[in-house]
């Protein structure tokens, strides 16, 4: 492999990752602060995803409730986009009342937690099927305005290209560590936070509405899931219904790598997976899907904090 | 009767399958471990069958035993599965609660993986046109029905005996139990082997059931629903995953007519299962049974 | 050993009885194909083409005064539920004959069920090399890509004669895609041209970074995809977003107007080799074309044409059992209907709107005209149509 191959394979790699990496944020945030997995992110990323499109586009398909409609008015999108991660946010804020607070006010078990966001996807994902049907809505190639499609440096006769929409979404995977980052260790939400995610209960007696404040930790998670999801959207098209689902399983192993709940470990654990992904040449392309679980099973018997992650202790 | 079993016998049969399945995953529970590999022993276990039913290689054997090479399959698609399930388990078990459940679903992602490489699995296209044990595919009521009621025994006669309370031990407190002298990790991939086993033997039994054989067989998306079973059954007792799959499976089938709105359904029962019955339905019986037998020994106390 | 063998035998014995019933009236002609699942878009155009064909034949007197009735069934986009969906046609609603799946993949998994139960199908749109040979009662009216292909390659150098080098694209884990791509990289060549780079993917993908990349770093003149129109479409998008100017020949997974929406105005230009042609000049064609021209305003695809003659050609082979044989259909016993028609089918020639074509012995078609079109998108990228080049 040469030198200009290196760097395709390179970019490629930081492109891939940062789509796992923006999706995974949202998804180890709520780990962060409430030590559970939210397997509805996956759907909350989706329904991001529809509502911007319905907000940008609004055009429908054959299949489902709405087929052929077209709203008949539309938004720019950095404003569909806007009111699509809102509404994404409200979303999360409606899982955490559906599927996790009735469970945390009777002490359940955390598996059970799991089951019940797993439910929730579940009802989430067909009824945006229903709505919908189940192809595929792409947004029109001019949604980031009159921004050239692609970037492309010429090393003499070889040449290394990347799109315009990957590169904004590392950008804006990047953009939102450093908020993330300086919102939970340089505010008072953040302060309020970083309380409840240590001891919950002794938080509370510290005059913390610890209700609230989780309340705020899944309307941020949805935020940034919608947002995530919206972008994935514009560079590959929103395929399916299915489609931030199946983000959620490989999600799991990004977080795990860079560490459950830390937030940068989320961003890095990403980007080396998706490095590590396009550096597989493709004869073996198909063992592709393999590499982060293969990680993962890795991490988990070596490192299982992940990189970034605090060791856990065993409580007696 | 052959109407019930013309349009129904489908249904009977993947129902037993799925009852066999959600138990795969209650022996592990029954040592506190939550693991989700079952699928991945049990789409090992239908290519072994699948391929030894369909390869060229295997002709000789297969003309010179008949019907034999079905049993054969299911032998065989045992032993490898435990092995497997030794090389993996003795590792993986070391993890607790979360990572152990992480580290299962990698597993069953990486063997699909592999499973859609390999030349001698068909690679993503699958096997096709595997023979049949039986011309009428409700006939597998008599492979799976005795598979069934076998594995009931076995889980019925083992929580009565030494072993059986050595896994409960450690399900109540692994540290006490080790205190006590029982080697946790020896029991707990014990039960993992022992899960293993039975995914890959259905899966044999499968293979010819379900006509073709691909990775799509063995996926996260099959963990969710054994695990559903398994915690809206009951996960305490080993009618739990019986009762769990039996709703599940037949609920949706029941509500055909609804189409999509089944799926959804489907969901809301997950939800409201795991936050009204965290003990399963199961657990909901023996708790309505003890508050009843507590007002009727209350009300015999009034003399 | 011996019994459970005896107790099968009984039980089998005693179900098959229900089996020997007359035909019922009117004549039902299963369809399997896909209603749900993102391969319904391709599900969706079949059946249209298989009502008009219904609509079609009962005006003209169905098969010798006794109507058809189609019974549909969803495969969804599976193996699974094309077996079932079989299963149920064959069993519970004891049609004479199938008309489907849709994919060549779910043909693999679902026509070894029909063929062991003697019944006769045929495949609208299985173009992979193989099914006929699945068993005696499988048989297809879509050409088999290995006739098809080279079309759109010949079409390709015509339009640019200095091609050279060649980009060849894939979906592994589907069997049409996998089995399409064999020809299309002996087309090359044998047409002299030079496969620099060789990429797979599977229809589940959407991000085709690593593929697309390593197209453009190849500098290839033209490029060969064999997928489905969601996974193509994709990739077609992110290979003319990265910059890749060239001819684009998409297999006969393009061949669906589901294609427009995920590629837009990067969808133009496109040449998909074709087994239909509107413009085809025979009267069965012509009432076809008059048909769905009224109802949809726009010309018929592929598809529904496929469709069309498939269960075109089941009518008339029903036909010929009662001219044959003597008796009506509906006097006949349903097993000894089935074998009779899987007889037929193989014999004589059909003017579809296809053209006229014949199935060979081994269930195969032989069709005599191909064409090629060129995907032509509006200004807006909404738009579409297939346009037939000369």
């Amino acid at each position: 492999m040469d030198a200009v191959q290196f760097l395709q394979n390179f970019i490629n790699g930081i492109s891939i990752g940062s789509v796992y990496a923006i999706f995974a944020l949202g998804y180890t945030l709520v780990f962060s602060i409430l030590g559970i997995i939210n397997f509805a992110h996956g759907a909350v990323f989706t329904l991001g995803a529809y509502l911007t499109y319905s907000l940008a586009v609004g055009r429908f398909g054959i299949g489902g409730l709405l087929a052929d409609l077209q709203i008949p008015f539309q938004f720019s999108f950095s404003v569909s986009l806007l009111i699509g991660s809102i509404l994404s946010g409200l979303a999360g804020v409606l899982v955490e009342r559906c599927a996790f607070r009735p469970l945390r006010s009777r002490g359940a078990d955390p598996l059970l937690a799991l089951v019940s966001s797993l439910g929730v996807a579940l009802v989430a994902v067909n009824v945006i099927q229903y709505l919908v049907g189940s192809e595929i809505y792409s947004f029109p190639s001019d949604v980031y305005g009159d921004i050239r499609p692609a970037f492309v440096i010429h090393f003499g006769e070889k040449l290394v290209v990347v799109r315009t929409v990957q590169m904004v979404i590392f950008a804006v995977s990047l953009l939102v560590l450093a908020l993330l980052g300086y919102m939970i260790g340089y505010t008072r939400i953040g302060k309020a936070l970083r309380a409840v995610a240590e001891n919950a209960s002794t938080a509370s007696l510290l005059g913390i509405n610890v209700d609230r404040f989780i309340l705020y930790t899944f309307f941020l998670s949805g935020f940034l899931g919608g947002m995530a999801g919206s972008l994935v959207g514009t560079s590959f098209g929103i395929a399916g219904p299915y489609f931030g689902v199946s983000y959620g399983l490989k999600g799991l192993a990004v977080i795990v790598m860079g560490g459950l709940g830390s937030i940068p470990g989320a961003v890095l654990g990403g980007l080396i997976i998706g490095l590590a992904e396009a550096f597989v040449p493709s004869e073996y392309s198909a063992y592709k899907e393999a590499i982060a679980f293969a990680f993962l099973f890795a991490v988990l018997m070596i490192r299982p904090q992940g990189f970034l992650g605090r060791s856990q202790m065993q409580k007696v | 009767m052959e109407e019930f079993l013309q349009n129904y016998g489908f249904l009977v049969v993947t129902l037993l399958q799925q009852s066999l399945l959600a138990l795969s995953l209650y022996f592990p529970l029954m040592t506190g471990q939550l693991s989700l590999a079952s699928p991945g022993f049990y789409a090992l276990g239908g290519y072994i069958a699948a391929i030894m039913l369909t390869v060229d290689g295997c002709a000789g054997v297969r003309d010179y035993l008949g019907w034999a090479i079905f049993p054969l399959g299911w032998v065989a698609a045992g032993i490898v599965s435990a092995v497997l399930a030794l090389l993996v388990g003795i590792p993986a078990l070391r993890l607790r609660g979360i990572y152990l459940a992480l580290g299962t679903i990698a597993f069953v992602e990486i063997m699909r993986v592999l499973f859609l490489n390999m030349e001698i699995t068909g690679g993503a296209i699958g096997i096709f046109d595997i023979p049949q044990l039986f011309e009428e595919r409700w006939s597998y009521i008599l492979v799976f029905g005795p598979l069934l009621i076998a594995t009931l025994l076995f889980i019925y006669r083992l929580e009565r005996s030494r072993i059986g309370r050595a896994y409960k031990a450690i399900r109540e407190d692994e540290l006490a139990a080790g205190a006590m002298g029982i080697n946790a990790t020896r029991y707990k991939v014990q039960a993992f082997v022992i899960g293993a086993i039975l995914a890959g033997i259905v899966g044999a039994m499968s293979a010819p059931f379900l006509n073709t054989w691909n990775a799509r067989q063995g996926t996260f998306d099959a963990s969710v629903s054994y695990l559903a079973y398994v915690l809206i059954g009951g996960s305490r007792s080993l009618f739990g995953p019986l009762l769990g799959a039996t709703l599940l499976v037949a609920l949706p089938e029941l509500l055909r007519p609804l189409k999509d709105a089944r799926l959804i359904i489907n969901g809301v029962v997950l939800v409201l299962a795991s936050i009204y019955l965290p003990q399963g339905i199961v657990g909901a019986m023996s708790r309505l049974k003890r508050s009843l037998f507590k007002i009727y020994a209350a009300r015999g106390d009034d003399k | 050993m011996k019994l459970s063998t005896c107790i099968t035998m009984i039980l089998t014995f005693s179900v098959s009885s229900v089996y020997a019933a007359n035909v019922s009236s009117p004549i039902q002609i299963g369809i399997a194909v896909a209603q749900t699942s993102n391969v319904a878009l391709f599900g969706q155009e079949q059946i249209i083409g298989a009502g008009i064909a219904e609509k079609y034949f009962n005006g003209k007197s169905g098969v010798n005064g006794t109507r058809i009735k189609l019974v549909m069934q969803d495969t969804g986009g599976d193996e699974a539920g094309a077996i079932n969906a079989f299963q149920n046609l064959i069993s519970k609603e004891k049609v004479v004959g199938i008309v489907g799946p849709t994919l060549s993949q779910q043909a693999f998994a679902a026509d070894p069920v029909a063929n062991r139960l003697k019944v006769p199908v045929i495949g609208p749109s299985n173009t992979a090399k193989g099914i006929p040979q699945i068993g005696e009662f499988i048989g297809r009216v879509s050409a088999p890509v290995a006739k098809v292909a080279p079309y759109a390659v010949r079409q390709a150098m015509k339009q640019n004669p200095k091609i050279k080098r060649v980009a060849i694209l894939y979906a592994q884990n589907d069997a049409f895609s996998s089995s399409e791509t064999v020809t299309f990289q002996e087309t090359v060549k044998n047409m002299k041209l030079q496969t620099v780079t060789l990429q797979k993917f599977m229809t589940t993908d959407t991000d085709f970074t690593t593929q697309a990349t390593a197209v453009l770093g190849a500098k290839v003149d033209l490029v060969i995809v064999s997928g489905l129109a969601a996974d193509g479409g994709n990739l077609v998008k992110q290979l003319r977003q990265l910059g890749y100017m060239g001819i684009i020949i998409g297999g006969n997974g393009f061949n669906s107007a589901n294609l427009f929406p995920v590629c837009g105005k990067n969808c133009d230009g496109i040449l998909v080799a074709q087994a239909y042609s509107p413009e085809a000049n025979n009267p069965t064609n012509k009432a076809f074309v008059a048909d769905y021209r009224a109802t949809y305003k726009k010309d018929p695809p592929q598809f529904s044409a496929q469709a069309f003659t498939a269960v075109q050609v089941f009518v008339e082979g029903l036909r010929k059992v009662e001219a044959a044989t003597g008796k009506k259909i509906t006097q006949m016993d349903l097993a000894v209907v089935r074998t009779e028609l899987n007889k037929t089918l193989r014999k004589g020639s059909y003017i579809t709107p296809l053209g006229e074509i014949t199935l060979d012995k081994d269930g195969d078609v032989n069709q005599k005209t191909f064409y090629v079109s060129q995907i032509k998108m509006d200004a807006g990228g909404k738009v579409g149509k297939f346009v037939i080049v000369k």
